[in-house]
């Protein structure tokens, strides 16, 4: 476990020696990063300049309604997991795109380490600062807006439970990407796949309950972004959904179970590339 | 065999590939994404030898006849189909972490070396990785600088070094941690000749030094020669020759090679090696550049003092000599031939 750390601290600061190399790459990633997000939550801006809260109603009766700084707070939370994924394990992109496909993974069957924890450490992905800064600042912008009393509301030991679950929000990130990078294994590549499951993550950053039947059981239970985002989101900000923090590490340990799984299938079915 | 410790053994190894079959086309990928049809194709169909502790052995065959598909399942990159091999009494996909801490690997076509890493950074990601106590790196890295010549570059990043640099340093990152037994898959592809020369004596003196097992591939015929005890020649995923360098040559050692440059190119004409004497189709061949040529013939037809008197005595020559039998045109005549030699040497597995 230590010499994972220490590869794995080596690699990170190699990276960072890499921002100082690659200035105007890593700055155009950024700003398009930032540009992207932007443009998102000024939508949501221009929405709410219209309506003053999101509403889920049945027979036009109001059940829950968020506010403007309620909605930007989930939205903020949900990059927070997925930042810190992408930050230490961004590697898996790679092995569904072209590692797998190149016959590039190779070398990482060659070398005493777990091939999985290998790849994980390989790569320390410095554009998820993006990802980071912005979420922390809708956080902090969202909290710094809200009105007095439903910020007093927030009961501070709330927090507790949230930084248990946040390494498991960021696992079922890191499974999802694992399992569908596995399947590159067969198929030789399988980016897409995981670029396709990912896209549901973008339901995740808005409340749960506004879906039908379909999307929310989907981003609960089958591709459980919401478990990263809305539900711990919620729970910080009111108190609800308790629930969902014991069932997100189980979710989290189910989801890491079947991708090692699929991982290690995988492994006896690679193929290698000509050379 | 003599009574030596066995490092490597192999039995019965396969390895099958399963290949959906396209037809051309847009049409073709379409109807193989629905209705796809599938071949079995055997890339390592049923191979079996031994390799002694110490040794190194070469590996030969045309592109595509399976050479590195064994490489990849001897040190547990592809799981093998059916059969078994076994290095130092291990599996190499069963217990990987373990199994791959006693090998070393080197694949010629690609680095395994971290691009934007200085390669004296590479060197201590490696010493992390393979736990490798401080003082047995010191000493390990001082004997690699000696013989891989590594100061001069050890503080590049691995991107910025040229292919015979990056080579060695492919090298000595493979035998960092004193391996038992050194896979290389064509290590001297696309070298220059000095690099190629310095690699070789590294090689063997490694495999002195320190007794490491050695198994390559390669297409360049005087890694063969100039290294290897014994080769394994495979064709078409079968094992068509396997034995001691000076067996094949005795067995096809009587293929000599005359050249000599002509006085006057237009004598040529003069010359009738295939009227004059009785050589098979395959026993002779002539080939005129200018006033150079060059005749391949068997000595066991026509002896050497033979086309040496007839072509003496018949043209002037500026200069004439007479070549041994060379590997090159014994690997030639194999490939060509496609033969299985198997039965025929007395060589047993």
């Amino acid at each position: 476990m230590r010499r994972i750390l220490k590869l794995h601290s080596i690699f990170i600061k190699q990276d960072l020696k890499k921002i100082m190399e690659y200035k105007v790459d890593f700055l155009l990633g950024a700003v398009g990063f930032v540009l992207t997000q932007a443009v998102q939550i000024l939508c949501l801006g221009f929405i709410f300049a219209a309506i003053p809260a999101l509403c889920y109603t049945v027979n036009g009766e109001v059940l829950d309604s968020w506010t403007f700084e309620e909605v930007l707070f989930i939205y903020g939370f949900s990059l927070i997991p997925k930042g810190i994924d992408h930050l230490l394990y961004d590697n898996l992109w790679g092995l569904g795109y072209w590692i797998v496909d190149k016959g590039d993974f190779d070398k990482y069957l060659t070398r005493p380490l777990s091939p999985w924890i290998y790849i994980l450490c390989e790569k320390f992905c410095v554009d998820a600062f993006g990802d980071l800064i912005v979420g922390i600042a809708l956080i902090v912008y969202s909290l710094c807006t809200m009105p007095a009393d439903t910020l007093m509301a927030i009961n501070p030991w709330r927090i507790i439970p949230i930084l248990i679950v946040i390494p498991f929000a960021v696992s079922i990130f890191t499974s999802i990407k694992t399992g569908t990078a596995a399947i590159s294994f067969w198929t030789k590549r399988s980016g897409h796949i995981t670029h396709m499951c990912y896209m549901t993550n973008e339901f995740a950053k808005y409340p749960a309950k506004i879906y039908n039947g379909f999307v929310k059981t989907l981003i609960t239970y089958i591709l459980p972004f919401a478990l990263t985002a809305y539900y711990p989101a919620i729970y910080l900000l009111r108190g609800e959904e308790l629930w969902s923090i014991p069932v997100t590490v189980l979710v989290a340990a189910v989801f890491f179970v079947i991708s090692q799984i699929v991982w290690r299938r995988g492994l006896r079915a690679y193929e290698s590339a000509g050379s | 065999m003599e009574n030596k410790e066995i490092m490597i053994e192999v039995h019965d190894l396969r390895k099958d590939f399963k290949k959906t079959i396209k037809e051309p086309g847009l049409k073709g990928s379409f109807k193989a994404l629905f209705k796809p049809k599938h071949e079995i194709i055997s890339a390592v169909d049923g191979i079996s030898f031994q390799v002694p502790k110490g040794e190194i052995i070469g590996f030969i065959g045309p592109n595509g006849a399976g050479k590195s598909t064994v490489i990849k399942m001897l040190t547990g990159i592809l799981t093998p189909t059916s059969g078994e091999c076994r290095i130092g009494g291990k599996i190499p996909t069963q217990n990987r972490k373990e199994y791959v801490k006693e090998i070393g690997v080197v694949f010629g076509q690609r680095t395994q070396l971290w691009w934007d890493l200085a390669l004296r950074e590479t060197y201590m990601v490696l010493k992390e990785i393979y736990e490798i106590p401080d003082e047995d790196y010191e000493k390990r890295m001082k004997f690699l600088n000696e013989v891989l010549e590594l100061d001069d570059f050890i503080t590049s990043p691995v991107r910025t070094l040229s292919l015979g640099q990056r080579m060695r340093a492919d090298i000595a990152a493979s035998l960092l941690h004193n391996p038992k037994v050194l896979f290389l898959d064509e290590p001297t592809i696309g070298l220059d000749v000095v690099v190629k020369d310095s690699i070789r004596k590294a090689i063997q003196k490694i495999n002195q030094e320190n007794g490491t097992t050695v198994i390559l591939t390669t297409h360049d015929l005087e890694d063969i020669e100039l290294l290897c005890e014994r080769i394994v020649m495979i064709d078409k995923g079968k094992k068509v020759f396997d034995g001691p360098l000076s067996e094949l040559k005795m067995r096809f050692g009587q293929m000599r090679e005359l050249h000599f440059e002509l006085k006057d190119a237009d004598s040529f004409e003069i010359l009738k090696y295939s009227e004059d004497f009785s050589f098979g189709e395959e026993d002779l061949t002539v080939d005129k550049n200018g006033s150079e040529v060059n005749v391949r013939f068997n000595s066991d037809t026509v002896s050497v003092e033979q086309m040496l008197s007839y072509t003496l005595s018949k043209v002037h020559v500026k200069d004439i000599n007479v070549k041994d039998a060379d590997i090159e045109e014994i690997i030639r005549r194999l490939y060509l031939g496609g033969g299985n030699l198997i039965e025929e040497t007395s060589q047993t597995v």
